[in-house]
């Protein structure tokens, strides 16, 4: 392993104090826990949007906590779920008398303990709302079992919007809903990722090895096999996408191109422009293309793909608009 | 024993981690053979910590104590049987809101608030061989306990959700595991008691040890 670190029990604590001594103008942690991660931005009367869960990600979760996205984020340590009692602390926090919505990914430590957070700020009389992100076409079959991928930056986005014109929590939790309805994700792993407390790689990948289907967590995917070229991986990876989410001729999207973490913004170029000349020649409109990091799995090479369609006009606004975090700025 | 104050919560669920100690090795060879193997060191590591834990989280209000020191004990034991048991003791809490004193019938209300809590937080429902199928059985018991007897004691009430907990455990031998690793080793189920569900009565037995006193 090698990694610039000290002790790798302190990966996730270390990282933090980095972060709020970057930018601690934006943000700052409470209850006297750095993982308890919030806005310093708070704004009375507006829906407060949380998110949550393991760190290995960034940007994901936490750098989409600002400006026009998300008021706070519960942090747990390397792939794991923060603690009911952290989001509980966040939640208290951040709240600014509009209620909460609860906007993270579908994996099960993290639905307990937001449910359990959600339980007690309703025995004070503060309402929450949960939506999962669940938008990993090859992890699941069934809808609701899909992983929360990097298809999740879309429902912050419309969820982000919609809070920040003052909606409701009903408005926002629509929003989020309408995001995740037409968000599709396929990713795809090169190399594996270390966790720095175990110390080596949970799976091995050959030297012309990939992993079609892989999760953020190196959870198995639906074939390892040589490496295929970036059409190729286009073309597959749209037909899965296509035939889960049929689009027409005519249809709006925008495109996300995620890198896994050690990918090159060169080769994501190059899948974009390959993603991008097939759904041309599907009559397919790419309303806005995002190309970068939007979840990591720390060292990992690879990419995902995400689709999302462009639902109406007001979801087109929501999109469009600015926001601006301490790891993400859209203008 | 008629009611059990606030300030000896600490010792009440003492004893309930004197029996996760005194079980230990024997909960964690069950779960070796069914699962992860650790459901022993969960057990006491999370019950053990509940005692100071409440301490340091006490208000005049029993509920609210208890919902609080539950959630803070998920920090300590954040497994999956970790989370569904700090679940029980919260929502088992959430049952006695307001009140100050732990007596018969809110033991009652207590018990069958846990065992929700664990159904609710697992997704699970009776028969998928889980703590539920223990938990359920004995808040059916403690329940029928109090209507026969409104004026039954607190030590009637535990008696019989140990007994139910204990008819749940066995009942658990004849069900096919849906959750978790267990359910992997599904063929290797029949005839034996589900770990999980041991547990529950263990906690249970705690409780009725202290009572008893």
């Amino acid at each position: 392993m090698k990694k610039i670190i000290n002790k790798p029990e302190d990966y996730t604590d270390d990282m933090l104090r980095g972060i709020y001594t970057a930018h601690g103008n934006d943000v700052h942690c409470t209850a006297d826990d750095l993982r308890c991660y919030c806005t310093s931005h708070k704004k009375e009367g507006k829906v407060a949007i949380i998110t949550g869960g393991g760190t290995g990600h960034l940007p994901l979760f936490l750098g989409y906590v600002g400006e026009g996205l998300l008021d706070g984020c519960g942090v747990g340590g390397v792939f794991q779920s923060p603690s009911a009692e952290q989001i509980y602390n966040v939640a208290k926090e951040v709240e600014a008398g509009a209620g909460i919505l609860f906007l993270y990914g579908n994996y099960t430590g993290d639905i307990m303990n937001f449910d359990m957070a959600s339980e007690l700020l309703a025995m004070e009389g503060i309402e929450t709302k949960s939506i999962v992100g669940a938008d990993d076409v090859n992890s699941n079959a069934d809808y609701d079992k899909r992983r929360g991928v990097a298809g999740i930056f879309f429902m912050y986005k419309c969820a982000g919007a919609k809070a920040a014109e003052m909606g409701t929590l009903d408005e926002v939790l629509a929003a989020a809903q309408k995001a995740k309805d037409n968000t599709r994700t396929v990713g795809f792993a090169l190399t594996p990722c270390i966790i720095p407390e175990v110390g080596h790689s949970n799976f091995t990948l050959a030297e012309n090895e990939m992993a079609m289907g892989m999760g953020i967590h190196g959870e198995p995917g639906i074939w390892n096999g040589p490496v295929k070229t970036s059409k190729e991986l286009a073309e597959e990876s749209l037909d899965t996408i296509l035939k889960d989410m049929p689009l027409t001729n005519g249809d709006e999207v925008c495109v996300l191109i995620n890198g896994l973490g050690a990918t090159s913004q060169e080769e994501l170029y190059i899948l974009s422009g390959d993603v991008a000349s097939i759904l041309k020649e599907k009559g397919i409109k790419v309303y806005r293309t995002f190309v970068g990091e939007y979840a990591t799995s720390m060292e990992m090479a690879g990419a995902s793909i995400s689709i999302c369609k462009i639902a109406d006009e007001e979801m087109r606004g929501q999109i469009d608009k600015p926001v601006h975090t301490p790891f993400y700025c859209q203008v | 024993m008629t009611e059990i104050a606030i300030n000896d919560l600490p010792s009440f669920f003492q004893s309930v981690a004197d029996e996760f100690t005194k079980r230990k090795d024997e909960l964690c060879e069950m779960d070796a053979n069914m699962g992860d193997g650790d459901l022993g060191l969960t057990m006491s590591k999370g019950f053990s910590a509940l005692p100071d834990i409440i301490k340091a989280n006490s208000t005049d209000d029993l509920g609210m104590t208890l919902v609080k020191s539950g959630m803070k004990m998920a920090s300590v034991v954040p497994s999956t049987m970790g989370t569904l048991m700090s679940s029980g003791v919260m929502t088992g809490g959430m049952a006695l809101k307001g009140k100050t004193v732990l007596d018969a019938s809110s033991l009652v209300l207590f018990i069958r608030g846990f065992a929700d809590g664990i159904q609710k937080r697992g997704k699970c429902k009776r028969g998928d061989r889980t703590i539920l199928d223990a938990m359920a059985s004995a808040a059916d018991k403690a329940e029928a306990a109090i209507s026969a007897d409104p004026q039954a004691t607190m030590k009637a009430i535990i008696d019989k959700a140990v007994e139910g907990a204990a008819e749940g455990v066995e009942a658990t031998k004849e069900m096919t595991p849906v959750f978790g690793k267990a359910a992997v080793f599904a063929a290797k189920a029949k005839g034996v008691p589900d770990q999980g569900a041991t547990a529950a009565l263990y906690m249970l037995k705690g409780m009725q040890d202290y009572i008893s006193k």
